[in-house]
């Protein structure tokens, strides 16, 4: 269970100036929840992200875990950045068994471990790649891959396909959720497409303005598992994605 | 084609680097050898000179021993260099604190010429190889130094966060992500250290002349061996070159993972 209460987050500008990120956010994520931070570029939703994870301090309000006070990144948090972050000296398989490496499991234990969860990714093949020869999405999958292998209770995930082709974050999304029907962690995931936080998500929240605010949490009451192709044709989903589409552009037009 | 055109003109002969360099070295020797029989001074011996008193050096035990000594002692500064400016860097790039309070003495001793303490070393240390060992490692720490705070200030910060959501520490931290994060970085400064591990040995020796390459080259100057001067001036020359090769070498390698080397050894 996460609980943020009444989160703000205030930047000291490059000109000396204070810029506010985010504003009075409150929310709960209950355990094994998919949520969705949806809005504009700019209203804060990765600033949101980063305090929960501990990578960065809130100004006012706090975050708690299962009752315990955020104020430090730990691995029951672990994150999804878009830009991959894979270290770049290590091979793909010592990146998804770094984590267990750093938890103290031995080498081969760890090793074998990463495998499995290459396997899911389906990078089984690709183990002994270094990042920088792998493709944007390959890239992507082995840093997810990294970061279930430590088992996290919490992911977070930010715009995590945001850097790439349609085709391949559609092909990304399906398998995010086949891997995550089966492992069922809670899931805070930022995005900026309406589509793709209503075909994953348990809930939607969306922010809006600056300084980012919770304008509205839509619950999404569709069957899983979910078929992209299968949603598409329902008209509850359809309503979904009108809803949160006419938010944003509303929110775009103020 | 443009692309037939392309396919037929392959490289150029002067893009094949071995016959480029044997063509730079050609030039410089022609115009050493053009220069030293227009000026006629018996102090400026021309490369032919030069090259033939090679092996009096070469297969001399004393200069070889020289020459040894003087290598021993610039890789001990060396190593000495890398063990502390590479740290200090990396802390520095991370963190504030140190930042502030080594900045001033760092940008203090940056344009100080490195050989100008050698007097003051001396008089503290004595003549012997410590005061030059010190003198060299004073100057290669200053580009590594600098090179690894660049390096580590740009450091893509989602990669140490990933490190932290881990749950490892900061002192690891700084040597298991900070330290080959800003690897590729480093390397360059290491690589303009040996240059000027090699320029400050000669000049250490030039100055508290005991021994080494530095003593050898004046004892031939004072004896008005020109011809060996140059010599071992030559010498000097292929050894700096070799380093720097082999450097390239070990750092390419190093760094075989980085988008930024060009290096073909992974494709």
């Amino acid at each position: 269970m996460i609980t943020i209460e009444q989160l703000g987050k205030t930047f000291q500008t490059a000109r000396g100036t204070q810029h506010t990120a985010i504003r009075d956010i409150s929310l709960q994520v209950p355990e094994g929840q998919f949520v969705s931070i949806l809005g504009p570029s700019g209203c804060g939703k990765s600033t949101l992200l980063y305090i929960v994870g501990g990578f960065e301090l809130a100004t006012t309000g706090s975050v708690q875990v299962n009752g315990r006070v955020v104020n430090a990144p730990g691995p029951d948090r672990g994150p999804v950045f878009q830009e991959y972050a894979l270290f770049p000296w290590k091979n793909v398989l010592s990146n998804v068994a770094y984590g267990l490496r750093e938890q103290g499991v031995p080498k081969a234990q760890a090793e074998e471990k990463a495998m499995y969860w290459l396997d899911k990714v389906k990078l089984k093949d690709y183990a002994h790649f270094y990042p920088r020869e792998l493709s944007g999405g390959m890239r992507q999958r082995a840093a997810i891959a990294r970061t279930l292998a430590y088992e996290p209770a919490i992911l977070l995930m930010d715009e995590p396909f945001g850097a790439l082709d349609a085709h391949t974050r559609l092909k990304l999304q399906a398998g995010l959720l086949g891997l995550w029907e089966q492992l069922k962690n809670t899931v805070l995931f930022v995005t900026h497409g309406v589509e793709e936080a209503v075909y994953l998500s348990d809930r939607v929240v969306v922010l809006s303005g600056t300084p980012g605010t919770v304008r509205e949490v839509v619950d999404i009451n569709l069957p899983r598992p979910r078929i992209r192709a299968d949603l598409l044709r329902n008209p509850r989903y359809q309503e979904y994605v009108i809803h949160l589409e006419n938010l944003l552009i509303a929110e775009a037009a103020a | 084609m443009s692309d037939d055109k392309a396919r037929r003109a392959g490289p150029r002969w002067y893009e094949h680097s071995a016959l480029a360099f044997l063509a730079a070295v050609w030039l410089l020797g022609l115009v050493w050898a053009a220069l030293s029989a227009y000026m006629g001074f018996n102090s400026f011996p021309g490369p032919i000179a030069a090259i033939k008193e090679l092996p009096t050096i070469v297969f001399d035990p004393n200069a070889v021993w020289a020459i040894a000594q003087s290598v021993g002692r610039m890789f001990a500064g060396y190593a000495w260099a890398l063990l502390f400016a590479i740290p200090l860097g990396l802390a520095m790039g991370r963190s504030q604190a140190v930042y502030d309070i080594f900045y001033p003495l760092v940008s203090l001793a940056y344009p100080m010429p490195k050989a100008a303490l050698m007097p003051i070393l001396m008089l503290w240390f004595g003549l012997g190889s410590f005061s030059k060992i010190l003198v060299i490692a004073m100057g290669v720490s200053l580009p590594v130094l600098f090179h690894s705070y660049q390096g580590a200030c740009r450091i893509e910060k989602k990669l140490v966060w990933t490190a932290q959501a881990m749950g490892m520490g900061p002192v690891k931290r700084l040597f298991r992500i900070v330290l080959p994060a800003a690897l590729p970085e480093i390397l360059i400064g290491c690589q303009v250290g040996v240059v000027m591990a090699l320029i400050v040995m000669v000049s250490s020796e030039m100055i508290a002349r005991q021994e080494g390459v530095g003593n050898l080259l004046f004892t031939s100057m004072d004896m008005a061996q020109y011809a060996s001067v140059y010599a071992v001036i030559l010498v000097l020359a292929v050894l700096g070159f070799l380093l720097d090769w082999l450097f390239e070498r070990v750092r390419r390698f190093l760094t075989r993972w980085s988008d930024s080397n060009n290096g073909a050894s992974l494709r």
